[in-house]
């Protein structure tokens, strides 16, 4: 396996001294934003990433990667102490966190919940590990058509997978492409819908979006519910610790169900806050345990967690092979690389191997440091959630507005962000998604230049999209995903709600 | 004063749709057809105009058709305030960064809002908001070397 060698080559410029001190910081003030609501993973990354323009790329990836670990481990403390999930993909680990936790058994739940976590991670990793390069082989015998297939399968997968409307999903998505073409146009150098305002002509970042839609957005909804932390006090020993790390081999099923859950939905792109639902969901009817789901049961806590952290690791897989980005967070990493003048996909491999291992490498580490650090941290971040939100509130506000303005050092971001930040808290409200909204700003060029060029190349002909049979398989693909909202209105009973008998029902009257 | 759910569900799509019309009208001026040198810079952003106003205009025939059933409350008056009075400091911050600098911007939203909103006393409100300058200037300006807007107060002083 030439992929081993290269992993090795990987953990060794991963583990020295300084890399590894970073992953401690990153996973740090991961941890910070993962805990605190209002500052999720893909705001915390956007804030973070104006100031990584001066760090050699490398450092600075496994900076903003361990961030994310952090984040994704520190929403689940809040939610299981003080059932106020820190993060949108943590909300299904309230169902059983909490209330085990309310019966004096916060450690355990704790416990099981960062290290199937970790379990969920690793796997995650180790997938990325065995199929990133081949991946990224595979797409090196891509054209503009391929690729721009591929983009279309990864919106029309948002499209057709998303829980709520799919035209919500579809306005979402598609407001998130014009906003993306604002500013000079990379083909002709004429400047588009800027009408006339200078501010305009180097267009939005999505940086100033997501700081906007996520981080503000999300501070006002957490204003109006008047949040108040009343949490389970949680003091840590270490053998009921060792005692739960020895229990958890025990839900073996519900681990490798999650994982897998977990790995698909990361790869396409999904992301984990559906993953973690999905499992919840799944582990819900297929355990024998099902029915004390809710009420404090251990598989409660294991399906969404491990769902939740293999899909955050394997959103990072086709934003390295494909430079597709699998969840909102992935995409701000993946607009970070080509703001450091790395371009993510198949040439990434052979350009700048150092580069891909020593992340790959990172990961491992990364995860392990975040185990470890998001158990130690419990009892600090317990008391840091004391302080009422009207205290934490307004200096997550300064932290939102700063950023918005260290990215390009305009003022007129600052309102851009608070724009979007109004955009934010009524699309939350209103059911939008906002995922695909970032995922389409941080496409939307790429998206369009393969198109343009693929029609360049046949003469402005469509059926160069069906040319061969790679690139119509995966049009094909993507137009059935479209149509899955349609098809299972047909069939009345869902696609993932009544499974089963609704199925077999939909199969009988379609054969 | 309560908005309901459907009356904001509608008011967004037409806000949406309307931002839809925008593109489209947009790309016009740079040109939707094909040219000799392939398509205009116009042809893509105005299908993504088209497919927003579609978008929008479902939403709206969606939620005129279930209009019985749901009767949903999307904001009552109280709920209103509380989020206005986070807001509108937000703004101010704002403005006030805008034409002094970030520096006195966050001074003075702080104090406003460990005093005001939180209900602290005077003398706390004023170290928290010192404590917050201070930490910012030295993550920004020492650690990462980051200016950040300093304003016309602050550069009298000879800060820069």
């Amino acid at each position: 396996m030439g992929n081993f060698g290269q992993l090795m080559d990987g953990f060794a410029v991963a583990l020295t001294a300084h890399h590894v001190m970073i992953m401690v910081v990153g996973v740090l003030l991961g941890l910070v934003v993962g805990v605190l609501p209002g500052l999720g993973a893909p705001n915390g990354v956007s804030l973070l990433l104006p100031l990584t323009f001066t760090m050699d790329p490398i450092s600075a990836i496994i900076l903003l990667t361990s961030m994310y670990w952090g984040a994704l481990f520190g929403g689940s403390t809040t939610s299981i102490l003080f059932n106020i999930p820190g993060e949108p993909s943590s909300v299904a680990t309230t169902f059983d966190g909490y209330p085990m936790a309310k019966q004096g058994q916060a450690v355990r739940a704790l416990t099981l919940a960062f290290t199937s976590a970790g379990i969920g991670a690793l796997t995650g990793v180790i997938v990325i590990t065995l199929l990133s390069s081949w991946v990224a082989n595979f797409a090196m015998r891509f054209g503009a058509a391929e690729y721009f297939a591929v983009y279309f399968m990864a919106f029309a997968s948002f499209i057709g997978m998303a829980g709520g409307s799919p035209f919500k999903t579809l306005v979402s998505m598609m407001l998130g492409f014009a906003v993306a073409t604002v500013g000079i146009d990379t083909i002709s150098g004429e400047s588009r819908l800027t009408f006339e305002f200078d501010e305009l002509i180097g267009g939005i970042s999505f940086l100033i979006a997501v700081i906007g839609l996520f981080g503000l957005g999300e501070l006002l909804l957490t204003m109006e519910e008047g949040l108040k932390f009343e949490g389970v006090r949680a003091k840590l020993d270490i053998r009921t610790i060792a005692r739960t790390v020895a229990e958890v081999p025990r839900y073996w099923v519900t681990l490798v169900r999650s994982a897998l859950i977990g790995c698909w939905m990361g790869i396409t792109p999904g992301g984990p806050t559906a993953a973690s639902f999905m499992s919840y969901a799944l582990g819900r009817r297929f355990s024998k345990r099902g029915k004390n789901f809710g009420r404090g049961e251990p598989e409660g806590i294991v399906a969404p967690e491990t769902a939740d952290h293999s899909a955050g690791s394997c959103a990072l897989l086709p934003m390295l092979a494909l430079g597709i980005p699998g969840s909102a967070t992935a995409a701000v990493m993946m607009g970070g690389l080509m703001i450091w003048g790395l371009s993510p996909g198949p040439m990434l491999f052979s350009t700048r191997p150092d580069f891909v291992w020593g992340l790959i490498a990172s990961m491992y580490m990364g995860n392990l440091i975040a185990v470890v650090l998001v158990l130690a941290t419990v009892p600090l971040f317990a008391v840091i959630l004391r302080a009422p939100f009207t205290v934490v509130g307004p200096i997550i506000t300064i932290v939102c507005v700063i950023g918005a303005y260290t990215v390009a050092n305009h003022v007129f971001d600052i309102w851009l962000a608070l724009g979007f930040g109004i955009v934010g808290y009524v699309f939350k409200k209103l059911d939008y998604p906002l995922a695909p909204f970032v995922l389409a700003m941080v496409l939307g060029d790429k998206a369009e230049d393969a198109f343009r060029q693929a029609m360049l190349t046949s003469d402005g002909s469509p059926a160069i999209f069906f040319a061969n049979p790679l690139v119509a398989t995966m049009m094909g693909l993507g137009i059935f995903l479209l149509c899955l909202p349609l098809i299972s209105a047909v069939f009345k009973g869902g696609f993932f709600g009544r499974a089963g008998a609704g199925d077999a029902g939909a199969q009988g009257r379609s054969a | 004063m309560d908005i309901s759910r459907n009356t904001m569900e509608i008011a967004t799509a037409c806000a949406t749709a309307a931002a839809g019309g925008i593109v489209c009208y947009g790309a016009t001026l740079n040109g939707i057809t094909w040219n000799d040198g392939g398509p205009e810079p116009g042809y893509f952003p105005f299908y993504i105009g088209c497919l927003i106003i579609f978008g929008s205009l479902v939403t709206i025939g969606q939620t005129v058709l279930r209009r019985a059933t749901v009767s949903d409350v999307f904001i009552d008056g109280e709920r209103l305030r509380t989020v206005l009075a986070f807001f509108l400091p937000i703004v101010a911050l704002t403005l006030v960064s805008a034409w002094l600098g970030l520096y006195i911007g966050m001074a003075l939203y702080i104090f406003y809002a460990m005093r005001v909103s939180a209900g602290f006393r005077t003398p706390a409100s004023l170290f928290t908001a010192a404590v917050v300058v201070a930490v910012n200037f030295v993550i920004f300006e020492k650690i990462f070397m980051v200016p950040l807007l300093k304003g016309p107060i602050l550069e009298y002083f000879g800060i820069y």
